[in-house]
């Protein structure tokens, strides 16, 4: 029994290992000097840490502008879906109309349609409104999405109906019973919810790359892939500087709220 | 009367986005894979059929069609039977230990495949990358991960896998915690095995997580390959790392060619509708963890 845990102890931490070593090596090349990087050291520590890559990294570019774009984009997204996602949940939740449970299955239909199918019309109809390199742009076509009103449906269930129609007999109006009863109930699952959007959002590489052109408009994935075509594969330590750079809100986000991020997907299964 | 119909208010704001963006623009990529146009010129001619038929008859579309399934089988091996695996096992181990797989298993899938790319981009480097090293001093012939034409496919699906491995991991891992204790601790007093548990307890028992974790691995690795690909080998060489999520991409944004771009992306529908229906039946089914 002793033998066989430890095995399956083993098999986790090499997986363990395999998984992270890529983060290290990221971490640990961007604190190199080039001299060292170009030895090729297998370790991926730093033999004597430097900043100078940092140092460069931030010199060149003007990356608090792509932070902010980046935020803005990725908090409208956020924003939209939040509001739309609680409204279209507590529809498909607490009314009975004819073809609710087929409309549903619709929205649940187009979670799993890849979004590349449907991105020529999408890019047609932003630069028809020329959205093209706006935040609303990047923002909108990416709002088109039912994680949410699924998720929140999933939660809206388990409150009792009775305590819906008991307020509609005390004659409260439906955003009396959704603000004051319903969202108070939800708390956590809103929480998680916003942070999946928002890292979802954070990452998104396909759409802005086919709606940001204006390079003073540029999301941080975006930036990233700049750097690599024009640094061509030299400048190492550089590029993983920036790769980390692009990185750490993410991994602070993480830090504080894993828990929340990982109940999403332990209870829709749904990736963005 | 008007609160009857209050429904309506609720459902439209995210009904107008979805219908839209989504479905009204998968029926509006039908209408354009029946023009010839190049996205921005006045001049459209229709053409009906024809866009599919040079697509099917063209090498690219081949190519990308072949590599879209040959993708596929690596990630039901590396993001489906692994994480499905390992998921299981995780739950053999004490629950402190449980917590600390959970997190930092799930850790990478938060990143950007960009960053992930940029990380590979360094791995797989031939001249001064580590796996190089490893592999030289192992005695091994040098490889070219991103040129060689084999080797690509199974690079751009390791860099995707693990942005994908935590995520199914996690998916895999709520089925067998839904399943209730007092079925294992049954079938332990028959004296089953390890493997028993896992045959003939939790495999049945978790099925229907199972299939939408095997139908996501392929769906959403296909679409997550696309980083990978731009960012990496643009395709190639010789269209061998091409899949039919890119050739969309390439069709109508490098060539302009926006009917044959909408061909691929009608194709690339029907290929995966299989899965596509399957994941939207067995979301709701799925039995949930309620922690």
């Amino acid at each position: 029994m002793r033998a066989k845990l430890f095995f399956i102890h083993a098999i986790l931490l090499s997986l363990l290992i395999f998984s992270l070593l890529p983060l290290t090596w990221m971490v640990g090349v961007s604190f190199k000097t080039a001299k060292e990087i170009f030895t090729g050291s297998v370790n991926p520590l730093p033999h004597r840490p430097t900043v100078e890559n940092y140092a460069l990294v931030m010199e060149r570019s003007p990356l608090i502008l792509y932070f902010l774009n980046t935020l803005k984009a990725a908090s409208l997204v956020t924003g939209i879906l939040f509001v739309v996602s609680i409204f279209a949940a507590y529809g498909f939740s607490f009314f009975r109309f004819m073809g609710r449970d087929f409309l549903f299955y619709l929205f649940l239909l187009s979670l799993f349609v890849p979004f590349h199918v449907r991105m020529i019309p999408n890019y047609l109809l932003v630069s028809e409104l020329d959205w093209v390199n706006t935040p609303w742009g990047i923002a909108i076509p990416q709002a088109a999405n039912a994680l949410g009103v699924f998720l929140l449906r999933q939660g809206m269930k388990t409150i009792p109906r009775s305590l819906v129609e008991a307020a509609l007999v005390d004659r409260a109006g439906h955003f009396e019973i959704l603000f004051r009863v319903i969202l108070p109930l939800l708390k956590p699952a809103l929480a998680a919810l916003c942070i999946t959007f928002f890292v979802n959002a954070w990452n998104e590489y396909y759409w802005p790359l086919l709606v940001v052109s204006d390079k003073a408009k540029y999301t941080l994935p975006l930036f990233l892939r700049m750097y690599v075509s024009e640094e061509g594969g030299t400048a190492w330590g550089a590029m993983m500087a920036a790769s980390t750079l692009v990185s750490l809100p993410l991994m602070v986000l993480y830090l504080f709220t894993q828990r929340f991020i990982i109940e999403t997907y332990l209870k829709s299964g749904i990736k963005g | 009367m008007l609160r009857k119909y209050a429904f309506v208010f609720f459902i439209l704001p995210a009904g107008f986005l979805l219908g839209v963006f989504a479905f009204g623009a998968v029926a509006h990529s039908v209408f354009l894979s029946t023009l010839d146009w190049n996205l921005i010129s006045p001049e459209i001619t229709r053409v009906g059929w024809k866009n599919y038929g040079e697509v099917f008859r063209s090498e690219e579309f081949r190519l990308s069609l072949w590599n879209t399934l040959l993708y596929s089988l690596l990630f039901v091996g590396a993001i489906f039977v692994a994480p499905y695996g390992s998921a299981f096992l995780v739950t053999r181990v004490a629950r402190r230990w449980q917590g600390v797989y959970k997190s930092l298993l799930f850790f990478p899938s938060i990143l950007s495949l960009a960053v992930l790319s940029v990380i590979f981009l360094w791995l797989y480097n031939p001249l001064v990358g580590p796996l190089d090293r490893v592999f030289t001093s192992l005695g091994l012939r040098r490889l070219f991960w991103l040129t060689d034409r084999r080797l690509v496919v199974v690079a751009l699906t390791i860099v995707t896998a693990l942005k994908l491995f935590g995520y199914n991991f996690i998916v895999s891992l709520a089925g067998f915690l839904s399943v209730p204790a007092q079925i294992e601790e049954a079938a332990l007093l028959d004296r089953a095995s390890g493997w028993d548990l896992f045959f003939w307890i939790y495999c049945p028992l978790t099925s229907a997580n199972a299939v939408f974790v095997l139908a996501t691995a392929v769906v959403v690795g296909a679409q997550y390959l696309f980083v990978p690909i731009h960012m990496l080998t643009g395709g190639g060489p010789n269209y061998a790392s091409s899949n039919l999520i890119f050739l969309i991409y390439q069709y109508g944004f490098q060539f302009f060619q926006s009917g044959k771009a909408a061909a691929v992306a009608v194709l690339t529908l029907l290929f995966f509708s299989g899965f596509i229906v399957v994941q939207a039946f067995l979301v709701e089914r799925r039995v949930y963890y309620e922690s």
